[in-house]
């Protein structure tokens, strides 16, 4: 994909992104939590 | 070079908004806990973008963009563990106990949480010692990239790069405390975030659009003999497994780095400045985007000017300069149309100042409050430098400190050697998770934490670090030389030794000494019951 072979470097890529998302639905999903 | 009316122009505006923050800053800096933890009242988007700015520096950019110019994209898998551990884990996981411990017992600085948690002025004393020696380290490396990139950029003699960047730097923290940091940072932290998405667009098209990742993967025969002979591959592509790239890769970049920042002091006081849980749930997405877009970028940009170096000057990054931390600013000096050299030049100082603040601020507090307030009551000092315990007082002691230490900084990175940028942050963030990692994640996870386990964990994982630092891990011990004067040889041990990194030796053994010290402490405690 994108003229990278190594799924090693495409499969970091990936949970860059992946990573990322988890971040903004935690923080979207906790927006409002009162619990510590 | 960058057009030097419109640098002046775009620095003054941003020295106007800056220095207008931290005056803000030292208005509402009224005493030590505003000074220390920023009134324990930061907005979540402020949290957020100081937390990311103060993590990511000129290091990641500079430095990292550089290791990714000479070994490749093998490096994004640091932008993961810089994401998933250093924000996710790291706010998640850590973040709420350290807040809500570092509240209830009143903990100002990270050697104060360790030191209260585990009832020992020791573990402050200790922690605070390890910070103002090891993070000098870090702070000049960051510095360095700074100025090298000043140097490069503007025509701007090294010295006097690293001498004002200093001193803007040092008005700010030493004055405003930690509210006009992390104002500052959350500037620093938006104009890096758009700068860095305009460098990725504007790398794009320098290099072909996406085709040049291709281009990148067809120059794989390129890679210098040195490097094929040492495992690497490729620029797409990971290095040999066990390789000799493929440790400094993975132990050293990769996991030294992405792990060790969960135990470094500047990030961990974020978490004591939160208002509560909900305003760290909150700053979660702002930290994720932020190290996605500037690191995300800083790598695979850097990997990427080998094609532009290629494509227009016939030769692979590395060999269009000698020293691998130029190279980014090279890329960008070249490649890049006039006004976003000049908005590179300002994120670039604002990666440095927003990180170098941090540092200074923590170093500065670790001196005066984690160290001198309780050293100086000792009887062989003269009355008049006991001071008091007013919180005037404290807060004058902490201004010296940040003083000092700052100058400290200064200092070291003029006898710093070059190339050093990304190893000397590495070397920080592997010592941080040595020394502190085990004995801060059981004191925010464990209700009845062992004091002896973790002086223990403390001490062995600062000594074992520094131990192998200096006669083992080739990289650093070649460049101390201490090893080859007292034994004749730069590392005492045979490969594979010699490139693993310190930290994955110093860690298992902090971790080991935690157990047996608590194991030890129990036994003791339980003794004279079952007597």
């Amino acid at each position: 994909m994108f003229g990278i072979d190594d799924p090693w470097i495409l499969l970091g890529y990936a949970l860059c992104f992946i990573s990322t998302a988890i971040g903004v639905i935690y923080g979207i999903m906790k927006w409002n939590e009162e619990v510590d | 070079m960058v057009n030097q009316l419109y640098f002046w122009a775009a620095t003054a505006v941003y020295a106007v908004v800056i220095f207008y923050l931290a005056w803000l800053g030292y208005k509402k800096t009224r005493s030590n806990a505003d000074y220390m933890l920023a009134g324990r009242n930061v907005h979540p988007v402020i949290l957020g973008l100081s937390y990311g700015a103060t993590f990511i520096s000129t290091s990641a950019i500079v430095g990292f963009g550089g290791y990714a110019a000479k070994l490749g994209m093998g490096i994004i898998w640091l932008v993961m563990l810089n994401i998933s551990v250093g924000v996710l884990i790291a706010f998640i996981v850590f973040g709420k106990p350290t807040r809500r411990i570092g509240k209830r017992l009143g903990a100002l600085t990270f050697p104060d949480l360790l030191g209260k948690v585990y009832k020992s002025n020791f573990m402050q004393y200790v922690t605070g010692l390890i910070i103002i020696v090891g993070m000098p380290l870090y702070s000049s490396a960051v510095l360095i990239g700074g100025g090298r990139f000043i140097e490069e950029v503007l025509d701007v003699p090294y010295l006097w790069a690293i001498i004002g960047l200093t001193a803007i730097t040092a008005a700010y923290v030493v004055f405003g405390g930690l509210v006009a940091v992390m104002y500052t940072d959350a500037l620093q932290g938006s104009l890096m975030i758009f700068g860095m998405s305009a460098i990725m667009i504007f790398t794009l098209s320098a290099v072909g659009g996406f085709d040049g990742f291709q281009s990148l993967t067809d120059m794989s025969h390129l890679v210098p003999a040195g490097l094929a002979s040492t495992g690497m591959t490729g620029w797409t592509s990971f290095p040999e497994l066990g390789s000799a790239t493929w440790y400094t890769l993975v132990t050293t970049v990769i996991m030294g780095v992405g792990i060790g920042v969960l135990a470094q002091p500047q990030l961990a006081v974020r978490f004591m400045t939160a208002k509560d849980g909900k305003s760290l749930n909150r700053a979660i997405p702002v930290g994720a985007i932020f190290i996605l877009i500037t690191t995300g970028v800083a790598y695979t940009m850097g990997a990427l000017t080998n094609v532009y170096f290629y494509n227009n000057f016939g030769k692979i990054s590395t060999q269009m300069t000698g020293n691998i931390d130029n190279i980014v600013p090279l890329f960008i000096d070249t490649a890049m149309p006039e006004w976003l050299v000049v908005m590179f030049v300002l994120v670039l100082l604002a990666a440095a100042m927003s990180t170098m603040s941090s540092l200074f601020h923590v170093m500065g507090t670790a001196a005066g409050h984690d160290i001198w307030v309780h050293v100086r009551r000792a009887r062989f000092f003269p009355s008049r430098m006991r001071g008091s315990d007013e919180d005037a007082s404290k807060l004058r002691v902490n201004k010296i400190g940040t003083f000092v230490m700052i100058a400290a900084s200064l200092g070291l990175a003029f006898i710093m050697p070059g190339d050093i940028i990304a190893r000397a942050t590495a070397m920080f963030m592997g010592l941080c998770a040595a020394a502190f990692l085990p004995a801060y994640t059981v004191a925010v996870f464990v209700k009845n934490p062992s004091r002896l386990g973790a002086i223990a964990s403390l001490l062995t994982g600062s000594i074992v670090w520094a131990v192998w630092t200096v006669f083992v891990h080739k990289a650093e011990s070649s460049v101390l030389r201490l090893s080859e004067i007292l034994t004749g040889s730069p590392s005492v041990l045979d490969f594979p030794w010699t490139v693993v990194d310190s930290l994955f030796i110093a860690l298992p053994l902090s971790i080991a000494a935690l157990i047996i010290g608590t194991m030890i402490e129990r036994r003791r405690s339980s003794a004279p019951a079952e007597a």
